[in-house]
């Protein structure tokens, strides 16, 4: 005769049984991943050294409010604005031709040496001495150089803008 | 080729496939065409309007224009991209895009993945928020109108996929949004969870709450400061192209967390697979996939939202042995020893047949053939069965009887395409939500006819073009008359008759007494109502016959299953698409348990034990005598416990204690069992009497298959680690088995299958690898693989290839005495699954549906002074229930219906009869009259506000875009770019 009967006695793992459990998992761990472990402590060692541990600490037992006023202060304007420029000068700089840019640089370099060399002379220039150095072949390389530039900044590249709000016509607007 | 035409593609000419859109035109042939609202398995919506594509000049959807020879299609014109980059900025004027702070970013999100195919990097009409909050209030899905654009995709499967009829979009307010019923919180409306809305939506608009805050590694942040991360991503973004780059990367990490494994849905015959989404044992969510060959994208809330149960505190994580009146947990050692010991000392007491084995048709195939082997080859008894015996044999065997097979002549699509469907006894919506959405789909869109027979009114008699509701267990009555009367009028398929199925004359003459005049008097229907049943099947060019417990569970079940075989046949409803017999099966593998052999008198594939050479066979195979004569199916079984000849069983997923009619009786007999080993996720009643308790593991934490209503086979895989020290119950079989010296190594499900298939000619082309992911096989499966979708198309599996008319008698339904003046009805509900077990773990199921009822009739109220949450006790000549009163107009007169879900004072059988079919001994659970007394004139309703039986659904056909095109504000795409490059053309 088997009644029916609810009532379940659960295995109680004592304490010590659960510790003894628990620690030999642990110590199972760390023979299997010694090496990693012992270069882990290395490298925990010297964040301890410079402080960064307890920064860590307080970074992670106040997660979310930490979190909270770092997303707050990069949301004022200025710091989206900087953010912004970052990742805009990042692109730009992925798009600059540094092959073509590096005789440029180098000229430029030259002028300005040659301005700190005898910028300070503050000597007038007339319409004459501006033909007059026409004929100067550096400063004609010069002007050549900086004409063409101007005529390719001349060039329409609107279609390779990252960053363009100009459009919101008022007619394409729908309420769907 | 003549099924093709000759198209230009962008100035190449190319040949399509014919009849198919532009769309569907352009992805064959690799060609990327943006196309938001678009869902294969929803078709053409036409509301995002993103796919515009010239044709022949003039722009139009890609989705809706079907292609003709000759066409000249330009999908790279400026224009043509400027009308797609129109139709997106609206999209997201009503999305915001915050991808990797997004629990959506997964990959799948059809805004994230247009936005970037565009090249999109900036839009024109800036983000503007609707004005309408978030809806939180239904327990598994939330709806974020802020996230909505408007694709209608959730409305066109709510409409037209699932078909309950309570999502429309309100195109005509100022922002248009999703609206439940008539503008009612999701909790509130008719919504019946079924998930499908979540599903398609192709962003997180409609998201299921298990990924809410879960699913991204950003997205568990507070609120307080995912808002301004929201604004920061947002006003750091210099185009999208970056921002899409760091949530891709975003999504990728995501990979590493969530697991996503193929399953197969537990909680009914209909065999839905799909992925199930999970982060350690947390679940996700459940994502159908297009190409699950049962279900596709449908779901029910089970399937989609229950399965809270797997991680449930109550789950049993160690074997207990019943020490006085207590359970003390034990080690697996120690309990199978125990049990060893006891099964050899019985054995040797008593004889083989003292044991009995009991299969459970909610574990797999490869379980249930353990089952059996052991107990026919360790034990040496037949006494094995499984809970088909409580449901579908009696289907099975008037199937045998006639076409010789015992399982669904064709596949779900055969339902679906059939001119006219034939519900018999079964409340499809609620026992087979699936498979009833696609009945109510054709129907409400295909011109599908539909007759039910039932005594209830459920949705699937509302949705009707023809309801009866003949007296209970009088249906071989109808059927039979109805048949007569097709023959008499000369409507019977001559030539089908003439060249496929034996013993017409016979059968003839067995009808003579069916006219016309004597049905419409012992069912109650009127003869025109019979003659139009008549002349319904005789229209429609095929028919098929859904039958279930309402048929079955009666004193002549496998009479009247055989009758609607005989129908069939007599209108030549077999072996071609869209016609045959579908006897509905109610759990996952009540089809793979008996399909495997835990019957008492066949062995897999239905081959009979008292056959010498199939006996020879197995024996050869499992090196071990097997015994001859048939054993005790579970029904003789509690008899054989009463009168002392069994001594032992050993039960697997099975509440018999609940769910065996005349549950005292069953108690009584479990009560005088000298060992008894119950094997479950819980410590169910009927885990209460045991001796021993093993831990289970359920499907979710192993690997096997399933074969679902349509005979198929569809692998599981193992998303979660058994909880604790619960085990496959494959791998506890094993464990008894080799206690007792059995020496079986199976390492894995697979190698069952193999050792089984081997065995069972049936399933010889069976295989892991030809089931692979989502691929299925349908049996009978031959030894090359090839399988069977439709049966009997060339022939009917008897020596002469002939199928048989089989003469039946009516039954007359059990009597009881005057007294007992109310019939109970009784049955499942959609959003419990059998006595609950599983379902009452999930607490948004629970907060719908705390409990059972009984469903009496507003006659019977008026009568008796009865109002919802009266308190009554029913009281048969077998027992009595307690229980709550909601009144409704689903039941009529002296028709009382309780849902089967309660393990308590309101099970049903407690007041059922161990009364049985009498071919099948199927319990007659549904012949049964109680007598009722208040107990409680007032309480409140046992059917709380929120559950959707109080909804108000609003019926429409999809998501009706030509509202959306009427509005004043709203301009085709199209339209905006012709008039612009005439504009341009002037000027430039």
């Amino acid at each position: 005769m088997a009644k029916a009967i609810k009532q379940i006695r659960r295995i109680e793992v004592s304490e010590e049984e659960k510790r003894a459990n628990d620690l030999r998992e642990i110590e199972d761990a760390l023979i299997d991943n010694k090496d990693a472990l012992l270069e882990t402590l290395n490298v925990v060692g010297g964040m301890k050294e410079r402080g960064i541990l307890s920064l860590l600490n307080g970074l992670f037992g106040e997660g979310d409010r930490v979190l909270k006023v770092l997303v707050e202060l990069l949301n004022v304007p200025e710091n989206t604005a900087a953010l912004k420029n970052l990742m805009l000068l990042v692109g730009a700089a992925g798009k600059i031709n540094v092959q073509d840019l590096e005789p440029l640089l180098l000229k430029v370099n030259a002028g300005i040496e040659n301005v700190a060399e005898h910028g300070e002379d503050a000597k007038k220039t007339g319409y004459l001495d501006l033909l007059r150095t026409l004929k100067d072949p550096e400063v004609n390389r010069s002007l050549t150089l900086l004409i063409t530039f101007l005529k390719g900044m001349g060039k329409d590249t609107e279609h390779e803008e990252k960053v363009n709000d100009k459009s919101t016509p008022s007619e394409n607007r729908q309420d769907i | 080729m003549q099924d093709s035409i000759q198209v230009v593609i962008n100035g190449k000419s190319v040949a399509v496939s014919k009849e198919q859109s532009v769309l569907q035109a352009l992805n064959e042939n690799n060609l990327d065409l943006p196309s938001v609202c678009y869902h294969p398995s929803l078709g053409a919506i036409e509301t995002c309007d993103t796919c515009m594509v010239e044709v022949n000049g003039e722009i139009v959807r890609g989705c809706s224009t079907n292609l003709s020879n000759g066409d000249n299609i330009n999908t790279t014109a400026s224009h043509v991209k400027q009308a797609q980059d129109i139709a997106m900025d609206r999209i997201l004027y009503n999305h915001e895009l915050y991808c990797t702070v997004c629990d959506y970013n997964n990959g799948t999100c059809e805004v994230h993945n247009t936005v970037k195919e565009m090249k999109m990097n900036h839009q024109s009409i800036p983000f503007e928020s609707k004005p309408d909050p978030v809806d939180n209030s239904n327990p598994w899905y939330r709806y974020d109108p802020d996230q909505c654009i408007l694709c209608g995709r959730c409305v066109e499967a709510c409409q037209d996929v699932q078909v309950t009829e309570t999502l429309t979009i309100d195109w005509e307010r100022e922002r248009p949004r999703v609206i439940w019923d008539n503008d009612v919180d999701i909790n509130e409306s008719s919504c019946v969870s079924c998930g499908h809305c979540s599903t398609v939506c192709p962003c997180n608009a409609m998201m299921e709450k298990g990924m809410e805050g879960e699913a991204g590694l950003l997205t568990g942040i507070q609120q307080d400061t995912l808002r301004p991360m929201i604004e920061l991503t947002k006003n750091v973004e210099t185009g999208y192209n970056s921002i899409l780059a760091i949530s891709d990367m975003e999504s990728a990490m995501r990979e590493n967390e969530i697991k996503k494994t193929k399953t197969v849905c537990t909680y009914c015959g209909v065999g839905c697979s799909f992925d199930i989404w999970t982060k350690g044992r947390d679940i996700l969510k459940v994502e159908p996939q297009v190409e699950a060959p049962a279900n596709g994208i449908s779901t029910c809330v089970k399937g989609k939202f229950g399965w809270d149960y797997v991680n449930s505190e109550e789950r049993l994580t160690k074997p207990l042995i019943r020490e006085g009146d207590t359970f003390r947990e034990a080690e697996w050692d120690e309990a199978l020893k125990l049990i060893s010991s006891k099964f050899a000392e019985i054995k040797k007491d008593h004889g083989s047949n003292a044991l009995s084995f009991i299969s459970s048709s909610k574990c797999t195939n490869e379980e249930s053939y353990l089952m059996q082997k052991l107990g026919r080859s360790i034990i040496g008894t037949n006494n094995i069965d499984n809970c088909s015996r409580y449901c579908q044999t009696p289907a099975t065997v008037g199937l045998f009887r006639t076409v010789g097979h015992g399982g669904d002549a064709g596949s779900i699509k055969d339902i679906e395409m059939s001119e006219l469907v034939i519900v018999i006894g079964s409340n499809t919506s609620e026992s087979h939500p699936v498979l009833s959405t696609r009945v109510k789909s054709s129907h409400k869109l295909h011109g599908q006819k539909l007759i039910v027979s039932d005594l209830r009114k459920h949705e699937m008699a509302e949705r009707s073009d023809l309801f009866i509701r003949p007296s209970s267990g009088t249906d071989l009555v109808w059927l039979s008359a109805v048949t007569k009367y097709i023959i008499d009028q000369g409507w019977a398929d001559e030539a089908f008759l003439k060249d496929r199925v034996n013993g017409l004359d016979e059968y003839i003459a067995s009808l003579e007494k069916y006219t016309m005049s004597y049905a419409s008097e012992v069912t109650g229907i009127d003869e025109a109502e019979l003659i139009q049943i008549a002349e319904m099947i005789h229209e429609a060019k095929t028919t098929v016959a859904l039958w279930a417990m309402g048929v079955t569970q009666h004193s002549g079940g496998a009479d009247t299953s055989t009758a609607i075989s005989n129908l069939l046949l007599v209108t030549g409803n077999y072996g071609k698409p869209g016609t045959g017999a579908y006897p509905l099966r109610g759990h996952n593998n009540v089809q793979g348990a008996s399909d495997f052999g835990s019957m008492p008198d066949k062995m897999p594939g239905y081959e009979n034990v008292t056959d010498e050479k199939v006996r020879d066979k197995y024996e050869k195979a499992w090196g071990t005598p097997l015994p001859e004569e048939v054993g005790l199916n579970n029904h003789e079984m509690v008899e054989h416990i009463h009168e002392g000849k069994l001594k032992a069983m050993y039960l697997k997923g099975e509440d018999m204690g609940i769910v065996d009619s005349n549950i005292n009786h069953v108690h009584a007999a479990f009560e005088k069992l000298d060992f008894f080993v119950v094997q479950d996720l819980f410590l169910t009643k009927t885990a209460e009497f045991a001796d021993v308790v093993l831990p289970a593991s359920p499907s979710l934490e192993k690997e096997g298959t399933f074969t679902n209503t349509e005979r198929r086979f569809q692998r599981l895989y193992q998303a979660l680690e058994p909880l604790g020290d619960s085990k496959p119950d494959w791998q506890i079989i094993m464990e008894i088995a080799n206690e007792m010296g059995a020496g079986w190594d199976y390492s894995d499900p697979s190698e069952i299958m193999t050792e089984a298939v081997q065995l069972a000619d049936m399933f010889a082309g069976v295989s892991y690898e030809r089931l692979e992911g989502y691929n299925s096989q349908q049996w009978p499966v031959a030894a090359n693989g090839t399988d069977s979708p439709l049966l009997f198309e060339d022939e009917f599996p008897f020596p002469d290839g002939k199928a048989r008319l089989f003469p039946v008698e009516w039954t007359q339904p059990l009597q009881f005495d005057d007294e007992y003046d109310l019939h109970v009805n009784n049955g499942r509900l959609l959003e419990h699954f059998h006595e609950g077990n599983m379902t009452y773990k999930n607490e948004g199921i629970k907060s719908k549906t705390p409990n059972t009822f009984v469903e009496v009739s507003p006659e019977l109220a008026e009568e008796r002074g009865l109002t919802d949450g009266t308190l009554v006790r029913l009281t048969s000549p077998y027992g009595a229930v307690k229980i709550k009163c909601l009144v409704t107009d689903r039941v009529q007169g002296k028709e009382v219906y309780i849902p089967l879900n309660d393990t308590d004072d309101a099970a049903v059988n407690l007041l059922t009869s161990s009364k049985a079919d009498k071919d099948t001994d199927t319990p007659v659970y549904k012949e049964l009259k109680a007598k009722m007394e208040i107990l409680k004139d007032k309480g409140t309703s046992p059917l709380p506000k929120i559950n959707h039986r109080n909804g108000n659904p609003q019926p429409q056909k999809g998501v009706m875009v030509e509202r959306k095109w009427a509005r004043k504000d709203y301009i085709f795409p199209g339209d905006m770019v012709t008039k612009e490059a005439i504009n341009y053309g002037k000027s430039h």
